[in-house]
């Protein structure tokens, strides 16, 4: 479903991806876990081609795509099998509620407009945004944005969905419910991969958990082994801090 | 002995240095568009940064942001016959310098003018709507083109509109360099007015606030405009 295959990126002199492979299969929901600057952020950004490696090669779906040598073509086709749910939300600004839902519906997806407004309608009731249609994304908290971020990344029919840390700007009162959602989509079957620092969401909705540090893969495992017996001894310093902080 | 301010005559010089108002406000909205269209296009090659075209583009800026406006009609007015002329004996054509109207020399000098300063306006607007615009874009998978279109222009135009006022008031009060060259605009027609009865004070109160009215209407024309493109914005309670 989801390959990288030797995957190297760097920002100017720093390398923050040093020679990732793995392999992500049909259902799974991976977690990114790890230190701030351990390049998981980029890793998923690379996934919808918002970040391009140096080098390697990437498939996704049915799409492929090599870092020497892509077209614009292989791009778009990179880019159609999955979406992201950013953490500042991204809502288009100019848009309304419903609008931002039926933008790719009609520009990317070609349906006319009464198709994409009854699609859009019916994703936004679905993530409780049914009553606010016509309101900008300025007018709505941060909850309420994200509800719709997760609806204009469902609309797309992704094959894969990418949370980029989709709670952390959020007020705490709104995080649990952004998360019961994102817990409904993954019951359903939708392969989906994390950021997230919620380890007690990433425990229970994970069914892999993936740790990172300085751009190198350290430990890829379940939930159950990874949290009570993590092998390695830089998870279990990072968890260890986690667990600190969350006393 | 006369009055030392005659207010009556002023106001009777209304009509008289009205009649040259059309002349004005055509120089200035031509001027206005065409160099929309050319700010439009500048803006573009900066922003996507085209090769050859985008350092022609800073260059062209460049000069018109270091010269002035008088000078660079001056050019236009004497620079576009030779460029004819060069024309005519390079191809054999025969286009007809003397047919060209002083008015079109002017629009193009304004034009040319109001586009480069605009131009940077636009450029810095785009580049003022914030990136994960973008990124949201090309997540749901819009070419950079629909992007632009759909996203990021909507919103760099409510950027860019307070600024582009500026530029636009400037470019009305500019058009009162044209009587340089000759051309009967409401600045001109002051001048005939005055130095027939050399009451050239009273002439400029009236050109004054001839060209005070027509800003202030555009102003808030504008203004309205922006009120518009921005209407998607957060209102903060005063």
């Amino acid at each position: 479903m989801i390959q990288l295959e030797n995957i190297t990126k760097s920002f100017k002199k720093t390398q923050v991806l040093k020679n990732i492979n793995l392999t992500i299969n049909q259902g799974e929901v991976v977690t990114l876990i790890g230190p701030s600057g351990a390049g998981k952020t980029t890793l998923l950004r690379l996934l919808n081609w918002l970040e391009v490696p140096d080098s390697g090669r990437i498939t996704v779906g049915d799409a492929h795509i090599d870092a020497s040598k892509y077209s614009k073509h292989d791009v778009r086709r990179l880019r159609g099998q999955s979406s992201m749910v950013f953490q500042h939300y991204n809502l288009f600004k100019n848009k309304t509620v419903l609008e931002n839902v039926t933008e790719s519906l009609v520009i990317v997806s070609k349906l006319n407009h009464k198709e994409a407004e009854e699609k859009a309608v019916a994703l936004l009731k679905k993530v409780g945004m049914g009553d606010k249609l016509h309101d900008y994304p300025a007018n709505l908290s941060g909850g309420q944005q994200q509800r719709v971020g997760i609806a204009r990344a469902l609309a797309v029919d992704p094959k894969v969905m990418l949370f980029d840390e989709p709670t952390s700007a959020l007020d705490p009162e709104w995080v649990g419910e952004i998360l019961h959602l994102i817990k409904q989509i993954a019951a359903q079957g939708m392969t989906m991969i994390l950021v997230s620092h919620e380890m007690r969401f990433v425990r229970s909705v994970a069914s892999r958990i993936i740790f990172l540090e300085n751009g190198e893969l350290v430990e890829d495992s379940n939930p159950k082994e990874l949290f009570e017996n993590g092998k390695s001894v830089r998870t279990q310093a990072f968890l260890q801090k986690l667990t600190y902080e969350e006393e | 002995m006369g009055k030392i301010f005659d207010p009556v005559f002023m106001i009777h010089s209304f009509p008289e240095v009205l009649q040259a108002l059309p002349t004005t406000l055509f120089i200035a909205f031509m001027s206005a568009v065409i160099g929309l269209v050319i700010a439009f296009i500048v803006s573009f090659i900066r922003y996507a940064n085209i090769r050859i075209l985008s350092p022609l583009a800073k260059v062209y800026i460049s000069f018109i942001r270091g010269t002035p406006d008088l000078v660079q009609i001056m050019l236009v007015y004497y620079g576009i016959p030779l460029f004819l002329k060069a024309i005519n004996a390079k191809f054999g054509t025969a286009f007809d310098v003397n047919g060209v109207p002083s008015i079109a020399f002017a629009i193009v000098a304004l034009a040319i003018n109001a586009g480069a300063y605009m131009s940077e306006t636009m450029r810095s607007s785009l580049l003022a709507v914030d990136a994960g615009q973008l990124e949201a874009c090309y997540s749901v998978n819009m070419t950079r083109l629909q992007a632009l279109r759909r996203v990021i222009v909507p919103q760099a135009i409510g950027i860019a509109i307070p600024p582009l006022s500026n530029s636009l008031i400037s470019l009305i009060k500019e058009t009162s360099l044209v009587f340089t060259i000759s051309i009967i605009d409401i600045m001109a027609q002051a001048k005939i007015v005055g130095s027939r009865s050399f009451r050239f004070f009273e002439i400029y109160v009236v050109v004054s606030i001839i060209y005070w009215v027509i800003c202030a209407i555009v102003a808030f024309a504008l203004s309205k405009v922006e009120v518009y493109a921005r209407r998607y914005e957060r209102k903060v309670d005063k």
